[in-house]
């Protein structure tokens, strides 16, 4: 089996050991460690995904895919050339809203968004509405994911894309959301870009914003 | 004897870990107990016969839950029993609990498996979101039902015109304003002296509840408050501070316990005893009284999948057979109201828990998710399929054919199952009651439910 073959097999297995060897097969055997990643890692990451999308997976297999993957991230990054970007496809600042403390559906989305390429970078939960915006200034993201599993947090929501206009940053940053009450129609009043009504859509909705911004639509 | 202060004392001093930690453990925890147990969910027995299993979920359950214990956000520490405190809290669980007063005092008991005595049925349209001018309408028309034994809340979208933001001024005001709501809808059903087992759900700080859960608003003895875990078996400050209120105010309280399936604690089997696990969590961390689940499919947000039918049904009669604590589940179903399809879920559901021991909260419609679907009819359709069943006298074994007949007819609908009707278009809002549309719907998904085995009185 070739190499790449053997990196999606061992990350659909979330087989770690097996994983972080094999990366290090592709620094000894001289492969480009890019190439790897895109073809091996994170191709074994969306079958990963797929998977758990039918519930062939659940959680705590997506969590150990996604461990053994980003061990073996661990040992190709340093080896990438200055113009590589690790397969970077964009980066999202994620976090439960203001006043939720159920992270659940988050941190299912952000395992999803890092295994699909894009750096993810979690606040947690009960977030500010105005540390989103900090941080994604700070770190120049592209998208901010709030997600709400209550209504009347939920109602946040509208502040965080009110509070980026009232800032002059609403062109600068995407702004998706999702979560138990969230509906497609309560995320368009509230002025969102985009919305995930589950893990998958919130990936394909991510990668939509990503290339929307960067696109300059 | 396990007090609350020694649980808050653990939750000081017990061993750290993170929590991201905590949550990957459980799962090991969880997948490694159903292999060492041997549970399997057997697609054909969705409401099992068998014995061995509920007895097997619920040893597991015991000793995940004295492993593991429970996290505690606030301090990232885990606070644990031994197995001599966990059962002596079992031991002294409460054996009733009273809602309602004069005529409408209502008792709950514990109830075996393929028990005679019908469910406690505690009627809610669980938080689901309706315009303030029409909630006390929704909410009246789940009080005025004659099986309800107590009703609770929906969610006005907005009090005095303003929406409700967790943590801010408006969600105080809005908490009184549930309170004062619910007991007006009380007295516009008829019966001004109904309990109210959760008497605040648009609150969730606990600043906001302690306000407005007083008498002078209407709250009564006999009503009561949820308190809830953070799926899987988290506590935090914000919810143990209810637990010290309803120790000095005297009002009733249970445990409420959402666990995901698909989540934390992987497949069915591990969810199952994650699930029941949660019931010790809530017996000693919260002193709750009873214990309501709604477990949930994680892709499908309802629990009318065949899985999740099944999960309900072996942590019922796990905890019927082990303990004599009082149990609950709310039906979550995807299809909205005034469709067949959500007789057919409430059908299922009630089935899977009334003869597996278990009370009935009902009922989520329409994933508990679109606003204005929700309506006092669906609790009508579970209370009286509930007292039917009972009444009846099936077994698990004739059950378990009847949901499978049942099953077929909805299963392969879920992922896309109706929307329904809203409030307002399945009911006279000048009567309070439901459309003709609505009961003709009613009366031929229970000829059909006749057909299979569940014989409703013309």
């Amino acid at each position: 089996m070739k190499l790449f073959e053997q990196i999606v097999e061992a990350t659909v297995a979330g087989d770690q050991e097996r994983c972080v060897a094999l990366a290090r097969e592709v620094l000894d055997s001289g492969a480009d460690p890019l190439q790897a990643i895109e073809q091996g890692y994170t191709k074994g990451m969306t079958i990963v995904g797929d998977k758990f999308s039918r519930m062939e997976y659940y959680l705590p297999e997506l969590i150990r895919c996604a461990d053994a993957m980003n061990a073996a991230m661990d040992v190709l990054k340093p080896h990438l050339g200055k113009d590589q970007d690790s397969g970077v496809q964009g980066s999202v600042v994620i976090g439960t809203i203001q006043g939720d403390l159920h992270d659940l559906g988050k941190n299912i989305v952000k395992t999803m968004l890092q295994a699909a390429g894009l750096t993810v970078h979690d606040l947690g939960c009960d977030v500010q509405v105005r540390s989103f915006i900090d941080k994604a200034e700070e770190l120049d993201a592209d998208v901010i994911a709030a997600s709400a599993i209550l209504t009347t947090t939920m109602a946040y929501m509208p502040d965080l894309v009110n509070l980026l206009t009232d800032m002059s940053l609403r062109e600068r940053f995407k702004v998706m959301v999702g979560g138990a009450p969230v509906t497609p129609e309560y995320a368009k009043e509230a002025g969102a870009d985009g919305y995930g009504q589950n893990a998958a859509e919130a990936v394909d909705t991510a990668k939509r914003l990503v290339q929307s911004k960067k696109g300059g639509n | 004897m396990i007090g609350f202060w020694d649980v808050y004392k653990r939750s000081e001093k017990g061993p750290f870990i993170k929590e991201q930690e905590f949550d990957k453990q459980l799962g090991i925890a969880a997948n490694r107990l159903v292999q060492k147990h041997g549970i399997r969910f057997d697609r054909e027995q969705v409401i099992p016969s068998d014995d061995g299993l509920a007895d097997k979920v619920y040893q597991a359950a015991l000793e995940m839950f004295l492993e593991q214990g429970i996290y505690c956000r606030d301090t990232s520490r885990l606070i644990q029993f031994s197995r001599e405190e966990v059962q002596w809290a079992l031991k002294h669980a409460p054996t009733i609990v009273t809602y309602g007063q004069g005529p409408d005092t209502r008792v709950m008991q514990h109830r075996k498996i393929e028990d005679s005595l019908p469910p406690f049925c505690l009627n809610t349209p669980v938080g689901c979101t309706v315009a303030e001018e029409r909630f006390v309408a929704m909410v009246q028309s789940y009080a005025q039902e004659p099986l309800s034994d107590t009703f609770s809340s929906a969610f006005s979208q907005t009090v005095g015109g303003r929406p409700i933001k967790s943590g801010t001024p408006q969600e105080v005001e809005a908490a009184i304003w549930n309170v004062v709501k619910l007991r007006e809808a009380a007295r516009a059903a008829g019966r001004p002296l109904i309990g109210i087992h959760n008497l605040i759900s648009n609150a969730e700080k606990t600043d906001a509840t302690l306000a407005a859960v007083q008498e002078e608003f209407g709250a009564h003895p006999n009503d009561g408050l949820a308190v809830a875990a953070i799926a899987e078996m988290k506590v935090d400050y914000e919810r143990m501070k209810k637990v010290v209120f309803l120790d000095h105010k005297g009002y009733n309280r249970y445990g409420l316990y959402g666990p995901i399936m698909g989540g934390y604690a992987g497949g069915p089997e591990a969810t199952a005893i994650v699930h029941v696990a949660h019931h010790f969590l809530g017996l000693l961390a919260f002193g709750a009284q009873w214990h309501d689940g709604f477990p949930l499919h994680l892709m499908q947000g309802c629990n009318s999948t065949r899985d999740l039918l099944w999960l309900i049904s072996v942590t019922g009669q796990a905890l019927a057979r082990n303990t004599h604590l009082l149990i609950g589940v709310s039906p979550f179903t995807a299809a909205g109201p005034c469709t067949e399809m959500v007789v057919q879920e409430i059908a299922a559901v009630v089935l899977a828990a009334t003869v597996s021991g278990l009370h009935l909260n009902l009922v989520a419609v329409a994933r508990n998710k679109l606003p204005e679907r929700s309506s006092g009819m669906e609790a009508r359709i579970g209370a009286e399929t509930g007292h039917l069943i009972a009444g009846q006298g099936i077994t698990r074994k004739k059950a378990n054919e009847i949901v499978k007949r049942i099953l077929r007819c909805y299963e392969s609908n879920i992922p896309d199952a109706p929307r329904g009707k809203r409030f307002d278009e399945c009911y006279d809002l000048k009567t309070v009651r439901p459309n003709r549309e609505y009961l003709d719907v009613y009366d031929r998904c229970k000829e059909q439910l006749t057909k299979f085995g569940l014989e409703y009185q013309k």
